[in-house]
């Protein structure tokens, strides 16, 4: 038995009007933030909407908390929360209205939705609008009070789609500190379809970039970032511009690949991150006056780059007619 | 075959359907663009016109209807030639013309919210989430039917409460008795009505869920529910020279008829084909 809160094989979806989502295979462990990437069209929102349920694959299956959303989406339903793109408000109804009647859709009573609303109200900054229609909330209020629409259950799984839209930075902060939370301390698993890279690198656990339909790649950004980029990059913080007399000297330390001079000091790049000490060392014992030594951490963000720069022509505004040799390069690349 | 599975074990979730119904409602109240059809029409029909015909007949001296009354059916000229001449404008027009109204508006009023019901949540684009609350298929389609039915037939019967009224009130020194309604009027609101309410559903809401918003809904309706509504014109003063137990079986008819339409629009309702249209 599989100990994945969500997890899929070959899962596909053909429309009338074309492939949405062909052979994707994932799997999230429970308390894990999936960061869902990719640009528009990439298929992101139907691999949620295949996941909690509310579409049938053409293909493939799918487990989410043990259920098969094709045969069991409403139990699932049950268990899951959903942050749609559009944040799905009825403007006639006030903050309050909405997440009530969605406490009410989800079996509470109403003494119960009456107070976890009022909870998730305050949580969310919202009690001073919470009697106002949402017709006149701004894009940040229509998204916190989408939030809270999702939250409103406690689910186990949360779909969460561009879930900081519209907010703003001390809104966003929030959020985000709330998706971590959720995950690490109350072993909540999220899906978060996401454009903004800074906050994907801040909660995801893992990740998966999807390119028109198709998983380009998944893992977590470690791994993935450790096998696009197997070297360790070091950049050291001199008084001056390393000469040549300190580059050779980097040069002849064991493990060392290479060194190049920059403004701030040099890069170094090496095999091994076990060679940094011997490396700076190396430096210090020729003279130069060292004020850091930091190796480049690659985020999230530098691996989505790296994948999007070589595999996404539609994406960069090439057309792949115009590309075939990245084309030829998507196949390449390691899954 | 998920539909198929979850439809087997299908059991009304009364607490669901109340739940959509109740928002539905709130926001139904709230929205202009179908209060005011919903009242103005069913106000300007059921109560200005039926007034205005009960002033003229008392404020002026009676027409003479005998030209007409020669050519209506025995069945109609029969009970208005019973009648002193000052009351057979009154009752001609209150007590039979006027009957077809008393179908037009709840097709009209069903339809105006089921139009709503479907297309409505996509333009406001609240169907994507409503698609992923638990929410069985069923459950949402019959409270999106009741959401539309409920308000057409209790408006009808209103509206019926209040044409009485004012016929009657209004009505009376011409009159001097209660002249509606008589048991066949009672029949057709009571039964008819809402058997017509549920046929109009039929049609609409099937329509709702394909349209991609409620402009397209209430065209691609409007061009079904107009011949309906041509239809209850035509026929419906012609009920009330029917017997009682004549007018309820042409009810049972128009109500087995809605009621298929409704069933075969529930099982052809899918969460997927919803949602693939998003």
């Amino acid at each position: 038995m599989s100990e994945a809160t969500i997890e899929c094989s070959g899962l596909r979806r053909v429309f009338d009007d074309g492939l949405a989502l062909d052979s994707l295979d994932l799997e999230v462990r429970p308390g894990t933030v999936l960061a869902l990437l990719g640009p528009n069209g990439a298929g992101k929102t139907t691999t949620v909407r295949l996941l909690n349920g509310i579409l049938r694959p053409t293909a493939g299956w799918s487990r989410v908390l043990g259920l098969d959303p094709e045969r069991q989406g409403h139990e699932l339903r049950h268990r899951t929360g959903v942050l749609t793109e559009n944040a799905g408000l009825d403007d006639r109804l006030t903050a309050r209205e909405n997440l009530a009647s969605v406490a009410r859709l989800r079996g509470m009573d109403t003494v119960a939705a009456g107070s976890r609303v009022t909870e998730l109200l305050e949580q969310f900054g919202m009690t001073s609008h919470a009697d106002q229609r949402c017709q006149g909330f701004s894009t940040g209020q229509r998204r916190r009070i989408a939030l809270a629409r999702a939250l409103i259950s406690d689910p186990e799984v949360l779909f969460l789609d561009e879930p900081t839209s519209g907010l703003d930075p001390a809104a966003t902060e929030e959020v985000v500190d709330l998706i971590d939370s959720l995950a690490k301390e109350r072993g909540r698993t999220v899906v978060l379809c996401t454009h903004f890279l800074g906050e994907a690198t801040r909660v995801a656990d893992q990740m998966a970039i999807l390119n028109r339909g198709r998983l380009l790649v998944s893992g977590s950004p470690e791994r993935l970032a450790a096998e696009l980029w197997p070297d360790v990059e070091l950049r050291i913080e001199l008084s001056a511009p390393a000469d040549q007399a300190a580059l050779d000297t980097l040069r002849r330390v064991d493990g060392v690949i290479g060194a190049v001079s920059t403004p701030a000091g040099a890069i170094v790049t090496m095999s091994r991150r076990e060679r940094i000490p011997a490396a700076i060392g190396a430096v210090v014992g020729s003279g130069a006056q060292v004020f850091s030594a930091v190796p480049v951490e690659r985020t999230l963000s530098d691996v989505y780059f790296a994948y999007e720069e070589r595999l996404d022509p539609v994406h960069r505004g090439l057309r792949a007619a115009d590309a075939p040799h990245l084309e030829a390069e998507a196949e390449r690349v390691p899954a | 075959m998920t539909a198929t599975l979850e439809r087997e074990r299908w059991r009304p979730d009364r607490a669901v359907i109340a739940a959509i119904v109740a928002k539905d409602f709130t926001a139904i109240r709230r929205s202009k663009a179908i209060v005011l059809p919903m009242l103005l029409v069913p106000g300007l029909l059921l109560i200005a016109l039926p007034g205005g015909i009960a002033m003229f007949a008392r404020s002026r001296p009676a027409p003479d209807l005998s030209t007409l009354l020669s050519n209506l059916p025995h069945a109609i000229a029969a009970p208005l030639l019973a009648v002193a001449p000052s009351q057979r404008l009154l009752l001609l027009v209150n007590g039979y013309l006027l009957a077809p109204l008393f179908l037009v508006v709840p097709l009209m009023v069903s339809a105006v919210i089921a139009a709503d019901a479907f297309a409505g949540e996509k333009e406001r684009r609240t169907l994507e989430s409503l698609l992923h609350l638990p929410v069985r298929d069923q459950d949402l389609y019959v409270a999106k039917l009741l959401v539309a039915f409920v308000p057409s037939v209790l408006l009808s019967w209103a509206g019926f409460v209040l044409f009485a009224i004012v016929s009657n009130s209004i009505g009376w020194p011409v009159m001097h008795r209660v002249f509606v309604p008589t048991l066949p009027w009672a029949v057709l609101i009571l039964w008819v009505t809402p058997a017509v309410a549920s046929l109009g559903l039929g049609i609409m809401v099937r329509i709702s869920a394909r349209a991609s918003n409620t402009q397209e809904a209430n065209q691609l309706g409007g061009a079904v529910i107009m011949p309906l509504i041509i239809l209850a014109v035509g026929q419906a003063t012609g009920l009330l020279l029917l017997s009682p137990g004549m007018v309820i079986g042409v009810g049972a008819v128009i109500w087995l008829l809605g009621l298929w339409l409704i069933r075969g629009g529930m099982k052809r309702f899918d969460r997927d084909r919803i949602a693939s249209r998003l």
